[in-house]
C-alpha cells in the first residue's frame, strides 16, 4: 500500500506536454521490428507498477500505439519511457482499490505472480529478488539502465529527473544489491 | 563503478519475460484502426472531443430541466402555499411528492420526485491549488440525478435522467 501512496504522488508528464514534443519529429520506420526489439524492455518497465504481466501489456500497447501514431521517431526513446509510465500511474490511479487489492495479494503470494524474467538458476532467481526489493526509484532507474541501455541523460529525461539524480539512484541500486547477495 | 562491473554483467545475463504473441496481433489491430482512422483528415484531433460535446449537451439538457422544474414549482406553490413538501438534505433520494396527488393544479406534468443516486465517489488525492498555502484533498462524485412529473388527469409521466459530477475540495491540515 505505501508502494502504490508512493507512486501515486510521483509527478507525471501532461498530455498537452508529450503532444508538444511530440509534434516536431516524424518517422516511417516498421513498428513491428523496433517493438520487437524494445518489447521485453518495455514490459519490464511497465511491470515495476503493475504485478501482472497482462496488466503491463495493456500499458505498453498503448503508450506504443500512442507513440506510433504521433509519427515520433523511435529514437526519442525518453518520450516512449515517458509515456509508458504516465499510463502507468494514469492505470492505478484509475483504480486504486483494484491495485491495493493486487499489491496485497501479490505480497501474499509474491511467487504466484507473473515472473519478470525468464531464470536460468537459482542464482538468477536470487538475482531477481533482489532486484524486486529495491526501492522503486531505484529499481526504476536500473530497469532503463541495464534492460533498457538508456543513458542517464535519456533516463532523466524519461523520469523527470536531473541526470546526477538517475546516476545516483543507478549507484545506490547496484549498492543495494550488492550488499543482500552478500551471504549472510 | 567498476565495483560493480561485475554486478553489472550478472545483471544483464537476465532476460526479461518475453511479450506474449497475442501483444503482437493486438498492437496490428490498433495499427490498422488507427491507419483507416486517419484515412480522411490526419489532423491529430483529442480523442476526448465527443466526450466534451456530450458533456454539454448533458449539462444544458439539465440546466433545461432545472429551469422547467422551478418554473413548474413556482406555480404550483402559488396555488398550493400549504402543502409545501419538506426533503432532508441528507438523503439520497427524495420520495414522491405525494400531497399533489390531490391537487386542483390546471398544470398538466407535476413534479412527482426527484433522485440523485451517488454512483462513484474517487480521491484524487492531495493538490494545492494556486492561492492556497494548505493542501486539499480532492475528491470527485458521479452521480446521476432523475426527476420525475406526472399527469394527474391522465396518469402519464415524464422522466429525465442526466449524469452529474462534483469535484469537493477538503482542506488537509498536518498533525
Amino acid at each position: 500500500m505505501a508502494l502504490i501512496d508512493k507512486i501515486c504522488t510521483w509527478q507525471r508528464l501532461e498530455d498537452k506536454d508529450r503532444e508538444e514534443v511530440m509534434e516536431n519529429i516524424a518517422s516511417h520506420e516498421d513498428w513491428k521490428s523496433c517493438f520487437s526489439e524494445l518489447a521485453p524492455g518495455l514490459l519490464l518497465f511497465a511491470r515495476q507498477w503493475v504485478h501482472s504481466a497482462a496488466d503491463a501489456e495493456d500499458i505498453v500497447q498503448e503508450a506504443f500505439v500512442k507513440f506510433w501514431r504521433r509519427n515520433h521517431n523511435i529514437d526519442n526513446r525518453p518520450l516512449l519511457y515517458a509515456a509508458v509510465r504516465s499510463i502507468a500511474l494514469d492505470f492505478i490511479r484509475r483504480d486504486v482499490r483494484r491495485a491495493r487489492r493486487e499489491a496485497a495479494v501479490f505480497a501474499e503470494t509474491e511467487s504466484a505472480a507473473d515472473p519478470q524474467f525468464e531464470l536460468d538458476d537459482d542464482t538468477q532467481s536470487a538475482l531477481a529478488a533482489a532486484v524486486d526489493s529495491l526501492p522503486c526509484d531505484q529499481r526504476e532507474v536500473l530497469v532503463l539502465k541495464i534492460w533498457n541501455e538508456l543513458t542517464f541523460n535519456e533516463i532523466a529525461r524519461a523520469l523527470g529527473i536531473s541526470q546526477n539524480t538517475a546516476a545516483s539512484r543507478y549507484r545506490y541500486a547496484l549498492s543495494n544489491l550488492k550488499k543482500s547477495l552478500q551471504p549472510q | 563503478m567498476n565495483d560493480f562491473a561485475e554486478l553489472e554483467n550478472e545483471l544483464r545475463k537476465l532476460r526479461p519475460a518475453l511479450a506474449s504473441p497475442f501483444l503482437f496481433g493486438r498492437i496490428e489491430e490498433a495499427m490498422d484502426c488507427m491507419a483507416n482512422g486517419r484515412r480522411g483528415d490526419p489532423a491529430r484531433q483529442p480523442e476526448r472531443s465527443p466526450h466534451n460535446w456530450l458533456s454539454l449537451g448533458f449539462g444544458l439538457a439539465g440546466a433545461a430541466v432545472l429551469v422547467l422544474f422551478a418554473v413548474v414549482k413556482i406555480q404550483w406553490q402559488r396555488e398550493r402555499p400549504q402543502t409545501i413538501a419538506k426533503t432532508s438534505p441528507t438523503s439520497e433520494t427524495i420520495p414522491a411528492l405525494n400531497a399533489i396527488e390531490n391537487s386542483n393544479s390546471p398544470s398538466k406534468f407535476i413534479p412527482a420526485g426527484a433522485t440523485q443516486v451517488v454512483y462513484n465517489a474517487r480521491d484524487e488525492g492531495l493538490h494545492l491549488p494556486d492561492g492556497l498555502e494548505r493542501p486539499v484533498r480532492r475528491v470527485r462524485y458521479q452521480t446521476q440525478q432523475t426527476w420525475r412529473w406526472r399527469d394527474r388527469e391522465t396518469g402519464a409521466s415524464l422522466r429525465v435522467s442526466y449524469p452529474t459530477e462534483d469535484v469537493v475540495l477538503i482542506p488537509v491540515s498536518g498533525q
